[in-house]
């Protein structure tokens, strides 16, 4: 026996108190928040006492960085900040690093330099990162030597007492678009997303200024892409973004309730959060702006998988244009459901109806309308694909088991391009004849980035890519634990002369995060395509259907 | 099925062009008088090099040497061509000289394992995906000996829950020769169903001495033979298709070799 568990359970911060929440509720602009249109079961007390945590930064401490993913936003309490507008803080001093492809001559000297032990690393090149370290690992920053070297080469604006940032990030599940750093010693509330979309959502004010936010800094643009909106002048897009509804749907953290969900045997549609049913009548189309849905239809006792949508597709367009030609409600064709967390933006019928559908020149075509004519069959590897959430993926490891000779070339291949360690398990989830191996899919949703407290797992400028910067990762395996495919392993490392680097303190290993970086350093793209010699191994993305429907035949 | 494609077409093309050209040269030589294997040897032997730098691409695969996939396919390629170019070099199936037929052999040799590992490569995956299970070759022993494990656990709960040492004196007699190490390989090998019959004959044997709740581990016990069996499978195939390489490698090393000194011998006593 023991207690269900509850919510706040397990508070951000251990250390705030009630004298602390007392403080808060009393400080601009929270005392502007009114805290009886909050319900009992969600009080603002608690939602101070349990998501949020107040930081201390150190002058030069960065707290936020362009181009990280986060799953909070930050409030100023007291100190000055400074945020880097233009242009932006060379990569290095963020923690980030640029690597530098090898020459061909530089990449064959690795036949030789390869130790006979795995994972040997030059430590000299550690004492060269600027990190400070804090209490616990998820506390270590990296900071600024030279501020007043930065402020002279970068323009910047100076954020106060009361101010917010990084809140878009936090519920849009987007990058940052900026970095933030202490301009002096700075106490910092860190408001997790969980808080934030509970203001937001009983808190009229604050909601209509994270709203506003949305509309003037990202909502115009994102319609401005569409095929639909593109065309409309200025006046007309402003009408439309004004109309807009923001929604978001599923869990944030989704990788956790997807691997407990899994856990209990609970697959497919019926146990995913319902954005819009089957036979309901639709009020605006729904677009979506960050995360993954599935499209289902029902079918016999279960529910198909007709596509998914990803950022930029939208849902109910067909159904609402034939209510308009038809002149009644046209019911929905199918199911929309949250794959872990779905940002989306509703427009309503009637914006539709004077902007979008006077311009079409024949009906939306809907995939539902492509799944009646495909066999189940057609559909068990997108089915799948979907189940697993390897949709994720942008350069998932794919391989033919009919061809695969199990040869382990591959994995040779990889261990001899990084330092005699392959950066991938040969082995993984397998449906037919295909396998998705265990290497790093470089996912459109990168949640092994949320939370990393030293920004070194990063996307790269080129490309995209997912990548380590083994200078600055602390070995915390918040982003191994964040892996919903288990793709990043922490190894332990050896100097130069072979010996397991131990803490000083604890004498423990000293670990670091590997996973796969698609070859990023040396010439001619994965090694491990290259090697295989029954062209066996690819490297795919699954944004297009079309990867499915090739390889089934 | 494998798509015929446009790399293919392109090597027999080039192929046969090579060959009707060094056929055409050869019967040009023969007629002048000339050394008509001479051009044939030297490029036969400039094949074996470079069928044998295949091996080496594979250790240098931290540089773009192109892909392996291409190099894979000139590899087999080259090696039918070598075939044919050799009978063309040789005029005969058979040499007369002890050493030609050394060489004889040893190509022979490295052309049949090669046709014997290409074989492999185009029906074991199959066979293996059709399993169901998919396992690391070096994670295998310790599959099979959980298995093991597990069966003779069967058996000791069966003999202390109902105080019968039936099964557990079959399974001592007949069953434990079957889970201690791989069995039926040349049946897995040749795609036999011997283990399955033997599994189910094993079943028939003993069902009939066993009550109602014996018979319920037996049924466990023969999943385990059955699970076994795809192990066996894997074990068997996975094994051979690395193994081959053990002995295509290495001849193909001597062959070289020996050429070699054939080219030697060829230049101080024979041009």
């Amino acid at each position: 026996m023991m207690a269900r568990p509850q919510r706040w359970d397990a508070p951000f911060g251990q250390d705030m108190t009630d004298d602390d929440v007392e403080k808060l509720l009393r400080q601009y602009p929270i005392s502007l928040i009114d805290k009886d249109k909050f319900p009992q079961h969600t009080p603002l007390e608690g939602i101070l006492r349990n998501d949020t945590r107040i930081v201390r930064y150190q002058a030069g401490d960065i707290v936020v960085r362009s181009g990280d993913y986060g799953n909070s936003a930050f409030l100023v309490l007291d100190g000055t900040l400074r945020v880097v507008i233009a242009p932006e803080l060379p990569r290095d001093l963020l923690g980030r690093q640029d690597v530098a492809r090898k020459g061909f001559f530089e990449a064959l000297t690795q036949l030789w330099t390869n130790r006979r032990v795995p994972e040997v690393r030059d430590v000299r090149r550690y004492n060269r990162s600027a990190m400070r370290a804090g209490g616990d690992s998820s506390r270590s920053v990296v900071f600024l030597q030279d501020i007043p070297a930065v402020l002279d080469r970068h323009q910047t604006a100076t954020l106060g007492g009361g101010a917010l940032f990084g809140e878009l990030a936090a519920l849009g599940r987007v990058p940052r678009t900026a970095t933030v750093f202490a301009e002096s010693e700075a106490r910092l509330l860190e408001i997790r997303w969980q808080g934030l979309r509970e203001i937001r959502r009983y808190d009229e004010s604050f909601r209509k200024r994270i709203d506003e936010l949305y509309r003037e800094n990202a909502l115009k643009v994102a319609l401005r892409e569409t095929p639909e909106f593109g065309g409309l002048d200025e006046t007309d897009l402003q009408e439309v973004a004004n109309s807009v509804l923001f929604e978001t749907h599923g869990s944030f953290d989704w990788y956790i309730s997807y691997q407990r969900m899994r856990g209990a045997g609970k697959e497919g549609a019926a146990h995913e959060p319902a954005i819009a049913r089957q036979g309901d009548y639709p009020d605006g189309v729904l677009m979506v702006r960050a995360g993954f849905a599935r499209l289902s239809i029902a079918l016999g006792n279960g529910d198909r998988t007709v596509t998914y949508l990803g950022a930029g597709d939208h849902f109910a367009m067909s159904e609402l244009y034939d209510s308009w030609v038809e002149g009644k409600p046209a019911p929905l064709r199918a199911s929309l459901t949250a794959l872990g967390y779905v940002d989306v933006v509703r427009v309503s019928a009637p914006i539709l109806e004077k902007y979008v559908f006077p311009r079409l020149a024949e009906r939306p075509r809907s995939p539902v309308d492509a799944s009646a004519a495909r066999a189940l069959t057609d559909d068990a590897l997108l089915e799948w694909a979907v189940s697993e959430r390897f949709i994720n993926g942008t350069q998932a490891m794919l391989i033919d088991l009919d061809r695969c000779v199990r040869c382990d070339d591959c994995v040779r291949a990889c261990a001899s391009t990084h330092g005699g360690n392959p950066r991938f398990v040969r082995h993984g989830r397998t449906f037919d004849h295909w396998m998705i191996a265990n290497a790093c899919m470089h996912c459109a949703d990168p949640v092994c980035m949320i939370g990393c407290p030293t920004g070194a797992i990063h996307r790269t400028q080129q490309g995209g890519m997912v990548v380590i910067n083994d200078d600055t990762c602390i070995g915390c395996g918040t982003c191994a634990s964040s892996c919903p495919y288990q793709n990043i392993r922490l190894v332990e490392i050896r100097d130069e002369a072979g010996n397991v680097l131990l803490d000083r303190d604890t004498q423990a290993p000293i670990n670091k995060a590997t996973k796969c970086d698609l070859c990023a350093a040396n010439p001619g793209g994965p090694a491990c395509v290259r090697a295989c010699p029954h062209d066996a191994l690819r490297r795919v993305g699954f944004h297009d259907d079309d990867v499915f429907r090739k390889r089934v035949s | 099925m494998r798509s015929f494609s446009t790399t293919h077409a392109v090597s027999w093309v080039v192929l046969g062009a090579l060959f009707a050209g060094l056929a055409l040269h050869r019967d040009q030589a023969e007629a002048g008088l000339g050394e008509p294997a001479q051009i044939t040897g030297y490029v036969l032997f400039a094949l074996f090099v470079a069928l044998a730098s295949f091996n080496a691409r594979k250790r240098l695969s931290m540089v773009p040497l192109g892909r392996a996939r291409l190099w894979a396919v000139v590899h087999t390629f080259g090696g039918v061509f070598a075939l044919a170019l050799y009978w063309l070099h040789t005029q005969s199936l058979w040499p007369t000289g002890t050493y030609e037929q050394l060489l004889a052999g040893l190509f022979y040799l490295v052309t049949l394992t090669g046709i014997l590992g290409w074989l492999m490569q185009r029906l074991f995956p199959a066979r293996l995906t059709q399993t169901g299970l998919e396992i690391i070759y070096e994670r295998i022993p310790h599959e099979l000996a959980r298995v093991r494990e597990d069966a003779e656990a069967i058996v000791m709960d069966c003999t202390r829950e109902l105080q019968s040492d039936t099964l557990a004196r079959h399974y001592f007699e007949s069953l434990a020769w079957f889970f201690r190490r791989p069995r039926f390989i040349l049946s897995h090998l040749f795609g036999g169903q011997h283990g399955v019959h033997w599994i189910h004959q094993q079943r028939l044997t003993v069902a009939r001495y066993l009550s109602q709740r014996e018979t319920e581990y037996l049924d466990a016990l023969t999943e385990l033979g059955y699970a076994k069996l795809r192990l066996d499978l894997h074990y068997v195939l996975q094994s051979a298709m690395k193994k081959w390489l053990l002995v295509h490698v290495p001849l193909s090393v001597a062959l070289l070799g020996i050429a070699l000194w054939h080219l030697v011998l060829v230049h101080v006593y024979a041009l």
